[in-house]
């Protein structure tokens, strides 16, 4: 588009920006002390706003030319040299501008919501660190660096899910996040190793031009896909993303829509040459079962930021099962629509939660805010949420004139081209895909329907208001790029501007597809309104608890490792303790033996000398003590004995 | 006439007499007294062996000898005992004693 902007000292000026904004958005939130929390966080998001506008000009800078590279040496192990670079591609370019933008209205968002907070300045450090390390992923060149990055986000999730971590739900909440993505972890490390191993380069440019297929291809592309499964939640490793629900509101909306989760398909999406055949079919039927079971959890659950985490792992599931139809760019596309509707919805949610709590907190009631089954009959009591609410919750549910709509068509599209025309178990996906569009519209149709339709329950006597505009100015926005024209003007065509960048080769468009699926969601729709007019008809203990996924997790690897440390911690105590109290006594033994020695044989010996010396000089003492007469005695004794000698 | 066997035994006991004398009494003059008697004793041997050879008087003659150098003996043996007595006003040679323990 615009070539000339590229490579100018201006677009490099805002380069560095971009990233180091934020990063010292996270090192003044840490350094003002918190008596100066509101000047830490209007810096906050002016820097965050600073990196918005910087961002903007990178995307239009890029956007459609050839990827910007630029590389540093870093260090170098013998003749091996280590850099570390920017690539900005299309790809690169739209992430940074969605996760700057939204993690700026997220940052406008919490300065009302967390405003009666007294822990501000953390709170803003690590957004500000959170949006910095995921800009690194975005932006980094070789995934090595890209693995850093990786595990910068996995901590600045860990501590912004503990916000509370005086809550025992939050602080197990964050720990559980953060080692089910060093399991995840793990496996990317491995693939990481393999495909150094292989190909001696981290370097996302040199790998994609590897001509030919290296071996342990397939097994490194597995490890790598296992990072994702940790970082994108998926089966299965998912159930730690309903857990992190225990953050602050805000935080979710950043770690669904722009950071945490959104890397793992980043990554899938910048990485997926190095994909095989075999690989994508491990992907896809991944992303199906985790999209068809976070789908059936969301479907039960009473918690009204559980059912918006369950359908985000639904949504990743989607994307992943996009990305296995070898159609990454479609991923690519899910999660740009995604990003913005999923944190409309959070942050309305958001607004739900705030709005409740202030009624809850002046009419002195406790009450659990966040059960759907307390609210109802709120739309005349927050209609701009219920506005909000409604139009992001079309998009997730895939109502035609939505962005949602677009990117599930094209989702459904590619695995439709995807499955073959002979029956095989491919259809399976592609019915499960279905299945789960079909879910999607009635979870979210029970979730807005319980909270904003009906009679009003035990809100009815207090005096519910919107919380302030400031809080309601980043929603609004959200909720106007959850609509089509956010990625095409055509509202039944998804490949538009965004689309047609990343999409080479022949168009692949189903003319029917939009018609299809949108008969399809509207006859969910019906079925929404006739299952859940009434209320809650259906409870199930199974999907309430994720197929009991945590149980069989704490029964498969919990207990049997709590068994190994109980065998382990015997061992410690007896054998290895044992061990080492016998040595002490018998050590203790032995010092006593020594002891025994020292006292009796060797000091015996010398006292015995010294006793012998004492005995024998009395002795001659007792010859010689001045008596004559002894003397002759002894004389005449001696001269008697010699004598006697003689004789005999 | 007496044997000499007689004459020896005469003389042990003399001399064993002198010597319990010697090794026994306290006061120095006793003990001078002592050797006095183990002198004769060794006299009366002498002239009892110069009989088992009747033609010599060599015994004799040495007894003779011994008694003259006896009385130098207690003469010497006296005055150190007058000058001890006169140094220490006692004549028990035990008490002579400066060596202390």
């Amino acid at each position: 588009m615009n070539d000339q902007l590229l490579y100018t000292p201006f677009f490099e000026n805002c380069l560095a920006l971009v990233v180091t904004l934020p990063w010292l958005s996270g090192v003044v939130g840490f350094v003002l002390p918190e008596n100066r929390s509101s000047s830490a966080r209007v810096l906050a998001v002016g820097l965050m706003g600073l990196s918005v506008a910087a961002a903007f000009f990178i995307f239009i800078a890029c956007w459609n030319n050839a990827p910007y590279t630029h590389q540093w040496n870093w260090f170098s192990i013998a003749s091996h040299q280590f850099s570390v670079g920017v690539y900005l591609d299309n790809l690169s370019a739209m992430m940074v501008l969605v996760v700057t933008l939204i993690s700026f209205l997220v940052h406008v968002y919490s300065i009302g919501y967390m405003a009666s907070d007294d822990q501000q300045g953390r709170y803003f450090a690590m957004l500000g660190f959170f949006t910095f390390s995921m800009l690194g992923i975005v932006l980094a060149d070789n995934l090595l660096l890209i693995f850093i990055f990786w595990e910068l986000v996995g901590f600045c999730s860990y501590a912004l899910i503990g916000h509370w971590f005086e809550k025992e739900a939050a602080a197990a909440a964050a720990k559980k996040a953060f080692l089910f993505n060093r399991i995840g972890d793990l496996g990317f490390l491995v693939g990481l190793l393999l495909l150094w191993a292989n190909t001696s380069t981290f370097d996302i440019d040199q790998l994609r031009n590897l001509k030919e297929v290296f071996s342990w291809q397939t097994a490194a592309s597995l490890c790598i896909f296992c990072g994702v499964i940790g970082k994108s939640a998926q089966f299965p490793l998912l159930t730690w993303l309903p857990d992190a629900m225990e953050g602050p509101t805000p935080v979710s909306a950043l770690i669904h829509a722009a950071t945490m989760v959104a890397a793992g398909v980043f990554l899938l999406a910048r990485v997926d040459f190095l994909f095989t055949d075999q690989t994508l079919d491990v992907v896809i039927v991944t992303g199906a079962i985790t999209a068809l079971l976070a789908a059936l959890a969301a479907l039960v659950q009473n918690d009204l930021k559980k059912i918006l985490a369950y359908s985000t792992i639904s949504q990743l599931g989607l994307m992943v099962t996009a990305f296995g139809s070898h159609a990454s760019e479609v991923a690519v596309l899910h999660l740009f629509t995604h990003a913005f509707f999923k944190a409309c919805l959070f942050l309305s949610a958001g607004l739900i939660i705030h709005a409740m709590h202030e009624a809850h907190h002046e009419a002195s009631v406790h009450n659990d805010v966040q059960d759907i089954r307390n609210l109802g009959g709120l739309r005349k009591r927050l209609p701009f949420t219920f506005v909000a609410c409604v139009v992001s919750g079309a998009a997730l549910a895939g109502i035609p004139f939505t962005s949602g709509f677009l990117s599930k068509d094209a989702i459904l599209t590619s695995v439709t081209l995807w499955k073959g025309d002979d029956f095989s178990w491919r259809w399976l996906v592609l019915m499960s895909t279905f299945i789960v569009s079909f879910i999607t519209v009635l979870y979210t149709f029970r979730l807005i329907w319980f909270v904003f339709m009906g009679k009003e329950k035990n809100t009815a006597a207090m005096s519910v208001h919107e919380p302030p505009f400031i809080m309601r100015l980043p929603v609004a926005l959200l909720g106007v790029c959850s609509t089509w024209l956010i990625i095409a003007w055509n509202s039944l065509d998804y490949a538009g501007w965004l689309f047609n960048s990343f999409h080479t080769g022949e168009n692949s468009h189903l003319t029917w597809m939009p018609f299809f699926s949108g008969g399809w969601v509207l006859l969910a729709l019906a079925t929404a309104y006739f299952l859940f007019r009434k209320g809650n008809p259906y409870q199930s203990a199974l999907l309430l608890n994720n197929f009991y996924l945590d149980r069989a997790y704490q029964t498969i690897v919990g207990k049997p490792v709590l068994y190994l440390t109980r065998i382990t911690t015997y061992l410690d105590r007896t054998v290895i303790d044992g061990a080492i109290h016998l040595a002490a006594y018998g050590q203790v033994a032995l010092a006593h033996g020594l002891q025994w020695i020292d006292r009796f044989v060797l000091d015996g010996v010398v006292n015995g000398a010294a006793s012998a010396a004492r005995g024998v000089g009395s002795l001659t003492r007792s010859l010689q003590g001045g008596k004559i007469q002894v003397y002759i005695l002894s004389a005449v004794m001696a001269i008697l004995m010699f004598i006697l000698w003689t004789l005999i | 006439m007496v044997p000499v066997e007689h004459i020896l035994y005469l003389a042990a006991l003399l001399l064993t007499a002198g010597l319990a004398i010697v090794i026994v009494k306290r006061n120095a003059i006793m003990v001078l007294l002592g050797i006095e008697l183990m002198l004769n004793a060794s006299n009366l041997n002498l002239i009892a062996f110069n009989r088992l050879q009747a033609d010599k008087i060599d015994g004799q003659m040495f007894s003779l000898f011994v008694i003259v150098v006896a009385v130098c003996e207690a003469a010497v043996g006296l005055a150190i005992v007058l000058r001890v007595y006169k140094m220490y006003q006692t004549s028990v040679p035990d008490e002579v004693s400066e060596l202390k323990d």
